[in-house]
């Protein structure tokens, strides 16, 4: 009795100097978690019910901002548009793009090392830079494309000075910097394991039918990783319309987090632009809840649970 | 019958060998399509502005002018926004990568009271979209702290954690290293700083660099953050210089893609430098968990 109730002692001792260390491990995390991250996730409610503008003391005007958003606002709606026409295509078109690469990649080619490090220079290139480099390919007279498209006797095309093909020349640039998901796929495929693939092909099955039933389905947790990172950041994109296109041409291109951006420090509207944060973040959650929903029916798992 | 079945090994051979060089000629087509806009802009920083108006144009500059980048770095400041680029990286990469690993030791490897709460936090944060919190932090940074005109609002909310996936990151890597090697210095007398720092932290070098590598792309494409708190010009960053240069010249394309080029290199630089840990800790960080 007394040697168990010492060792109990002891053991509580060594968890509250561990938890001690833990502690202080976690402190810079915990202040980050607290005032970078939930404070203002709150905070931005509590703005948004405000008609602050910087100059003078906040007042409160219940849902006025909200009401103004969904009535009277001349932006919101071709920014809805916008962003979610952006992210769709640069979603499907950067999945489809990377699963194909990385599969190409995963084969025992000669030099693979060197190409994939060729398919992930683009995503270590700055974003600006990327943008202004490539406003001279999408160049009206004397731009690359302009010239392709002019040798096989098509029109030239105003890439980005167009307000019907702004969006779609943006998301090719976005699906060209998808070298990230092409890596993160390559590390899924590499754990794909190859028993499989030789038991199929002694069935019989053909290229497509083993992609379909083996590499589709022990994939799916890293499609859908990719899918949720690449689904959140593109649904935020703002680089373009800040460095390129200040949301033109007409609204074709005023993305939903540059709409934000635009009311709160070019027009200091911080009340009204805190509720069109909410309803972007509203949106946002709505596309991956509905992701997280869906996932379910077509994510397989192996039931590999880790020590949590 | 040996034959037969050596004769089929044979053929499934050659048609392997078929099927790798068609491959390798897919790969190494999509590789020049990638390349190619870079080589584009590189060629036309290389070009008189006649040449570039003619037609057809060429894929070679006819001399290389180099000229363009002393005629562009008069205009362009691009070594003060280097340095001034690096003041804001090089301390966030640092105490980012460092604060990190902190928190992942912790949640990989001690007990405590709250864990589960504090890691649902923790995890649920990395879902939260960076712009949801923007215009606060700015309210907080500017009206409640005064940091008008300054770097620290970008640099020190690295010193808070690093960030949630690196954390994330971090955790999974330590997870993968057997717990018999902490619980043999343990014996030894080791504490639990001194596993952290003499055991853990030599183990995860790739992840740290990663987590540093990950934290440098984030600030070197973070054109909005920069846009918002920097104001003055001699504080610009490259993003921003490049930015501001580029409404300065619509029409000299090649001041403007020798600009771009320059501020394509330290990235370059920085990733072929970085590359193997690169691949190598995505691949190890337990994707697969």
């Amino acid at each position: 009795m007394d040697t168990i109730n010492k060792s109990v002692k002891r053991r509580s001792r060594i968890y509250s100097a561990e938890a001690r260390v833990a502690y202080i491990c976690l402190i810079p995390a915990f202040i980050g978690l607290i005032f970078l991250t939930y404070v203002p996730l709150l905070s931005v409610l509590g703005i948004s019910l405000t008609n602050w503008t910087g100059l003078s003391a906040p007042k409160f005007i219940g849902f006025d901002n909200y009401s103004k958003l969904f009535t009277s606002d001349p932006y919101i709606k071709d920014s809805i548009i916008a962003t979610i026409y952006f992210a769709a295509l640069s979603v499907a078109g950067s999945m489809i793009y990377s699963l194909f690469i990385a599969m190409l990649l995963n084969r025992k080619i000669p030099a693979r090392g060197f190409f994939r490090a060729v398919f992930y220079v683009p995503y270590v290139l700055p974003a600006a830079a990327i943008y202004v480099g490539w406003s001279w390919l999408y160049e009206a007279n004397f731009g690359f494309f302009n010239y392709l498209l002019s040798e096989i006797g098509l029109h030239k095309v105003l890439f980005i000075a167009d307000s019907s093909h702004v969006v779609p020349s943006l998301s090719l640039i976005s699906v060209w910097l998808a070298g990230n998901l092409i890596v993160i796929f390559l590390a899924g495929l590499q754990n794909v394991p190859s028993v499989y693939h030789e038991a199929a092909q002694i069935d019989g099955a053909n290229g497509w039918a083993r992609f379909r039933h083996i590499t589709l389905p022990s994939m799916s947790p890293i499609i859908f990783y990719n899918l949720l990172m690449s689904l959140i950041a593109n649904l935020q994109v703002v680089t373009p319309a800040l460095s390129l296109t200040n949301g033109g041409p007409g609204n074709s291109s005023r993305f939903m987090t540059y709409l934000m951006y635009d009311q709160a420090f070019v027009n200091y509207k911080l009340g009204y632009a805190c509720a069109t944060t909410f309803i972007i973040f509203a949106i946002l959650a709505a596309f991956t809840g509905v992701l997280f929903k869906t996932s379910k029916g077509w994510i397989f798992d192996e039931g590999g649970d880790d020590d949590k | 019958m040996s034959e037969v079945a050596y004769g089929r090994l044979k053929s499934k051979k050659r048609q392997e060998r078929t099927a790798n060089l068609i491959t390798l000629v897919v790969v190494v087509f999509f590789a020049v399509l990638v390349l190619f806009p870079i080589w584009w802009i590189f060629r036309t920083s290389l070009m008189t502005n006649a040449e570039i108006y003619k037609y057809p144009p060429s894929l070679l500059p006819a001399d290389w002018l180099f000229s363009n980048y002393e005629k562009t770095l008069e205009i362009f400041k691009f070594w003060k926004y280097l340095w001034n680029t690096m003041i804001i990286i090089v301390p966030s990469c640092l105490a980012g990568t460092f604060t990190a690993t902190l928190c992942g030791y912790a949640f990989a490897r001690l007990r405590f009271r709250g864990k589960k709460l504090i890691w649902a936090l923790c995890v649920g944060s990395m879902l939260l979209p960076a712009m949801v919190t923007l215009i606060p932090l700015y309210i907080g940074w500017t009206r409640g702290l005064g940091l008008h005109d300054s770097y620290l609002p970008l640099i020190l909310p690295y010193f808070c954690g690093g960030g949630a996936f690196n954390i994330f990151l971090i955790r999974q890597f330590i997870v993968s290293i057997p717990r018999e090697l902490d619980q043999a210095a343990t014996i030894d007398g080791a504490g639990y700083f001194r596993i952290l720092f003499s055991i853990i932290m030599p183990a995860i070098r790739p992840a740290m660099i990663v987590v540093a590598l990950f934290i440098f792309i984030g600030l070197w494409n973070d054109l909005l953050q920069q846009m918002i708190y920097i104001n003055g010009s001699d504080k610009y960053t490259i993003a921003l210089g490049l930015t501001n240069f580029r409404g300065q010249l619509k029409q000299d394309w090649s001041l403007t893609m020798a600009a771009t080029c320059m501020s394509f290199a330290p990235g370059v630089l920085f990733y072929v430098i970085g590359q193997k840990y690169f691949v190598e800790g995505i691949t190890l960080t337990g994707m697969k968990s």
